[in-house]
């Protein structure tokens, strides 16, 4: 049992995506029901895998000692391994995966268009998205992270809004620039490397040897240039940024969580999976630039996001900004202080998770807005199509007709501008408190982010929910239960680790050390 | 005159001549003259190396004869492709054939 | 070996010639004229039976003309399967007038047999020969649709460049058979490593590399290509995208392994020492795949499209032919073969599109997913395969090309360049993708069903995307044991 664990996670969902298939078949398209209590069950049954693993899973184990681990060999003519293992890095994201599948099935409830195409998507996508956190074998990485990109594109390519098509080919081109970088950087691993192998445990022992030399740079330093093009653009790093707020706005309103929730947690996971263990004095060298970076992200992505006048490009941007919170913690590795970098460190896998959940719960409730209203303007453009409501707030008022939807609102703004006692306050913290123990002067920069993210959440909320109440919405109907059921859980794990991030923490510590300790030991 | 050199120069100006003939005319029977040119012109260096080359076997006879049959045979059926589009369009200039193009 | 001892060895030519006289003669009997087309496929069948029995001899035929080994046989399989496949499609293509269906057959089984002799030729007459036998009978197959004047222009640029490139070949050759004194390429090898003048080698090397170029369509030896392709009828378009380049490459191979290297076999390691072939093949490679992504990006024509993205494949199996290993003439194979499958699903898509919906523009395709979903997603399967994307087999044939520059350490400008044609790739492909299945259509669509062969052939060729992803070890098995060439 528990060394199918990690196999069963990623295949449930494709197994799922088969059984539709065959009631497709069976029982003929048009049934939407079938499909998404199928993909419910399925995802269902992914997360309730999800918590046993969590159950039984202790962080002092590395991955070759772990018993989920999973090794067998896939093609031994190239010595690739079906190589699967859990570890504290990887096990928060695991955890937010199957959580935000499930999440995002029941929010998808009401998609009727082509409905058999779209549940088994989401659940080949679901796999894609587990076998990327599970895997161990760079090639088996390469292939999840690639294969991820299929049905994201396809999703955001027909479910999308009016500017579908060119988003969904503008992420696909992006994203696919980047990894095919890493494609190159697969291969000059496996053959620099002695003996040849994908395995990133093995990896980390006989990368240090390479001492081979490439148009006059070090073929390390080429590989994690290349690698760091693949990732920086998943993160995404300003400037490869700019797919991002098209995608974001254009895809419906669960792959819009999948893709702030999930897929951007990839770039900076493969960072701390590849890049760092295996490329540690690359990384020193590179570790104030990438520094640098995350505050460029963090300011440009909150000052991008008080212009917004679109609420979901404005959650978007704040991804941005909020991504660079994780830059900033991972660059801290190279502290000479241990506790400073184990609290960016730490930090910074905290803020992968706790962003997931946080921005995930923002993304649903801009998504109930625009189901309600079908549109989600704070303010109307000057070019509205509409010219009479041109430059007029979009809502106004709206506190007082919805008040429970009001209420969490406020809750996930607080939660995403920083507020104590909610889980994104602790992880930032952990971030800058790392930050400032190697970049003073770039981490006092980067608290203005604060103030910017304060400065953006508060007045949308000011200008959607205050004042006097807009007449269009007067029969606004307020949150349904199946809404509330796939808010509460969000702001309950928010809650809970803002007040008591202990098991969080001690999960991922251990592992995390391990890094360190790598970077640590070339400086 | 009676040496491998003189033989070479002549199928040389051949070749060169097919090829300045393939490329500057348009008329399509015309481009398949400067391709017999250039057939012939390896024809001529064929014979010329069995003869002059010290060979011992006869390979370059052999490879320019059947060289002549292939060059009939590719005539016979590039002249009935060049007759099929002159009953359809009217010509045989190959820059009246310009349908596919981008 | 003599003459009369070789034809035990020649079974499966055999064959081919007396369908091929058979057909012929059927043709102009009224009652038997039906029977052409079984007997067509028939032999091939037989054919391919007992080629499968031959598989793994090696011998010399005809006096050293011909040699049949392991790597000739691999690829004569991959011949066999495309014709007997493209015969079977194209009773079903409406273009196609079927009072011609037999001199049709018979004109493919020709190019057959020239594909075979191609594949195995090991003296420069041959060769030629072979080389002839192939592309005189696809003339006249480009131009088959004779009251078409697309099909007529595309015949007419097809015979001109066609014989030009022979000619210049053949020019080549007359030269290598002065400076070396033989016609026999073993021999032919020795010659030319005692040659001192780098010169008098590299001018027949490249006359010859415009004849084998232009047969796989290398740029600078393109420009028929698209032309070609869009006006002939698509069965012959789907037929010359794969088989004949196959055999291309085969000769490729073995004329510049047998030829072009020190120890003049395939497990040779050096090119000639003075002449630098694999720095020209690379950077054609480069220039091949860049502009074929660049001119299909701008195409609105399926069948141009798929045509220009035929010449960026050249591109990427030129790339490993820059390396002079065992290895990479691996992976060219294990490329050849999935591209021949992932390709003529493609254009039997394209079949399909024009025979029901009259559709060539890519906009034709608007909707598609909607009126026939099943063909649909395999045609989707495919265009990920050929943009080589995991998880398809077009992504396996991709990586170990690229895995073989790494692992000899060389061209890695080449690999950048490469990958970038990878992701242009990804828009024009997913431009036909867009157009199934991101496009809305407006009102009631009526489901369209093709013919159950058209059908199932698409379903059958594209399903191998997914089935050589997930275990490929096998068929790289199978391709190391036909990495065998005779020699002497």
């Amino acid at each position: 049992m528990e060394s199918s664990i990690l196999t069963l996670l990623i295949f449930v969902p494709v197994a799922g995506a088969v059984l539709m298939l065959f009631f497709a078949m069976l029982y003929g398209k048009e049934n939407a029901h079938y499909y998404k209590w199928i993909a419910a069950i399925t995802t269902g049954i992914q997360l309730v895998l999800a918590g046993i693993l969590y159950l039984n899973f202790d962080p002092a184990l590395s991955i070759t000692e772990s018993p989920f681990t999973v090794q067998l060999n896939w093609i031994t003519h190239f010595n690739i391994q079906y190589f699967l293992g859990v570890d504290g890095l990887s096990i928060p994201m695991v955890l937010l995966t199957a959580l935000l599948s499930f999440i995002c099935i029941i929010s998808s409830w009401k998609i009727e268009k082509q409905a058999l195409g779209y549940f088994s998507l989401f659940l080949l996508l679901d796999a894609g998205m587990m076998g990327v956190f599970l895997s161990m074998d760079f090639f088996l990485f390469y292939i999840f992270w690639e294969v991820m990109l299929l049905p994201m594109y396809f999703l955001i390519g027909i479910w999308g809004g009016p500017q579908r098509m060119y988003a969904a080919i503008k992420f696909f081109l992006y994203t696919l620039f980047g990894s095919v970088f890493m494609l190159l950087a697969l291969l000059a691993l496996y053959y620099y490397s002695d003996p040849h192998t994908f395995s990133l445990i093995t990896l980390i022992q006989t990368v240090g040897s390479i001492d081979a030399t490439l148009w006059g740079l070090s073929v390390k330093y080429l590989i994690w240039m290349a690698l760091f093009i693949g990732f920086a653009i998943k993160v995404p790093i300003v400037p490869f940024h700019t797919w991002l707020p098209l995608a974001h706005v254009e895809a419906p309103t669960a792959v819009s969580v999948i893709l702030a929730g999930v897929l951007l947690k990839m770039g900076t996971y493969g960072f701390l999976r590849i890049s760092y263990p295996l490329l540690p004095g690359e990384m020193v060298n590179f570790a104030y630039i990438l520094a640098v970076l995350g505050v460029i992200n963090i300011i440009w992505g909150a000052t991008n996001a008080i212009a917004q006048i679109d609420l979901k490009k404005m959650v978007a941007y704040s991804s941005v900004s909020h991504m660079g919170y994780v830059l900033l913690g991972i660059a801290a590795a190279i502290s000479d202080s241990p506790a400073g970098a184990q609290a960016g460190m730490n930090g910074a896998l905290m803020q992968m998770f706790n962003h997931g959940t946080i921005t995930a719960m923002l993304f649903l409730l801009v998504g109930m807005l625009y189901d309600r209203t079908h549109h989600r303007w704070i303010v109307f453009p000057n070019d509205y199509e509409k010219p009479e409501l041109a430059g007029q707030q979009g809502f106004g008022g709206l506190g007082a007709k919805v008040p429970v939807y009001t209420g969490f609102v406020a809750f996930a703004f607080f939660a995403g501008l920083g507020l104590p006692a909610l889980s994104g306050f602790i992880s930032e913290a952990m971030c800058f408190i790392g930050g400032f123990s190697v970049f003073r002067t770039l981490t006092i920069i980067a608290t203005l982010g604060i103030l910017l993210n304060a400065i953006y959440f508060l007045r949308a909320y000011q200008r959607i929910f205050l004042g006097p109440l807009n007449e269009t919405y007067k029969d606004l109907p307020d949150i349904t239960h199946r809404e509330l059921f796939t808010i509460i859980p969000l702001a309950a794990l928010i809650l809970f680790f803002g007040v008591y991030p202990a098991p969080l923490l001690d999960m991922i510590s251990p592992a995390m050390d391990g890094i360190i300790k790598i970077v640590q030991s070339v400086i | 005159m009676d040496s491998l050199q003189s033989y070479l120069i002549i199928a040389a100006i051949l070749f060169s001549m097919g090829i300045y003939g393939v490329i500057t005319r348009k008329n399509a029977v015309a481009i398949l003259m400067g391709i017999e040119l250039i057939l012939n012109s390896a024809n001529i260096n064929f014979i010329a190396f069995n003869r002059f080359g010290g060979m011992e076997n006869l390979d370059g006879h052999v490879f320019s004869i059947f060289v002549i049959v292939l060059a009939a045979a590719e005539a016979a059926v590039a002249l009935a492709i060049v007759i099929n589009l002159f009953k359809n369009i009217g010509s045989v200039d190959v820059d009246d054939a310009d349908l596919l193009q981008g | 070996m003599s003459n009369l001892s070789s034809l035990s060895f020649y079974i499966p030519e055999l064959i081919i010639i007396i369908a091929i006289l058979l057909v012929i003669v059927l043709d102009v009997i009224p009652v038997c004229k039906k029977y052409t087309f079984p007997l067509s496929l028939g032999a091939i069948l037989l054919a391919s039976v007992f080629l499968w029995q031959s598989y793994g001899e090696s011998h010399g035929l005809f006096m050293g003309m011909i040699s049949i080994d392991p790597f000739s046989h691999f690829f004569k399989m991959i011949f066999l399967l495309s014709t007997f496949s493209i015969i079977l499609i194209s009773r079903y293509e409406k273009q196609l007038d079927s009072n011609y269906s037999a001199e049709y057959n018979a004109l493919l089984l020709i190019v057959l047999l020239g594909m075979f002799l191609m594949s195995s030729s090991i003296n420069l007459i041959m060769i030629y020969l072979s080389i002839e036998l192939v592309s005189i009978p696809s003339y006249i197959l480009a131009g088959m649709l004779k009251n078409d004047k697309e099909s007529n222009e595309a015949s007419l640029k097809y015979v001109i460049f066609g014989s030009f490139a022979s000619g210049l070949m053949l020019f080549g050759l007359s030269i290598l058979y002065g400076i070396t004194g033989s016609t026999d390429i073993g021999v032919v090898t020795a010659a030319l490593q005692a040659i001192e003048y780098p010169l008098s080698i590299y001018f027949p090397l490249i006359l010859i590399l415009v004849g084998f170029g232009y047969k796989i369509s290398m740029v600078p030896f393109h420009f028929w290509t698209p032309d070609v392709y869009e006006g002939a009828p698509t069965p012959i378009t789907a037929f010359l995208s794969v088989a004949p380049k196959a055999a291309g490459f085969a000769i490729l191979i073995r004329v510049f392994y047998t030829m072009f290297t020190l120890e003049g076999s395939v497990s040779a390691t050096l090119p000639l020492t003075n002449i630098n072939w694999p720095t020209l093949i690379a950077v054609a490679s480069a220039v091949t795949m860049t502009l074929g992504n660049l001119l299909a990006v701008q195409q609105e024509d399926v069948k141009r499209l798929l045509a220009y993205s035929t010449i960026s494949h050249v591109g990427f199996m030129l790339m490993a032919f820059a390396i002079i290993s065992p290895d990479a003439v691996r992976a060219i194979m294990l490329y050849l073969f999935i591209y021949l499958f992932m390709n003529l699903s493609a254009f039997y898509m394209a079949i399909f599109a024009s025979n029901k919906l009259n559709a060539h523009h890519i906009n034709d395709w608007d909707g598609l997913s909607r009126k026939n979903p099943v063909l649909c997603a395999f045609m989707a399967l495919t265009l990920i395969s050929l943009t080589g994307l995991p998880p398809t087999a077009g992504f396996v044939g991709k990586f170990y090309i690229f895995a073989e520059l790494f692992k000899h350490q060389q061209f890695y400008w080449l690999a950048v360049v490469a990958i970038l044609n990878s992701v242009v790739s990804l828009y024009y492909y997913f431009k036909i993708i867009k157009s199934m299945y991101l496009v809305d259509v407006e009102g009631e669509v009526n489901k369209i069903e093709a013919h159950p062969v058209v059908n199932w052939s698409i379903i059958l060729f594209s399903a191998q995307n997914i089935l050589f992803f997930i275990y490929w070890e096998p068929l790289i098995g199978f391709i190391e044991k036909s990495i065998n060439l005779w020699s002497g």
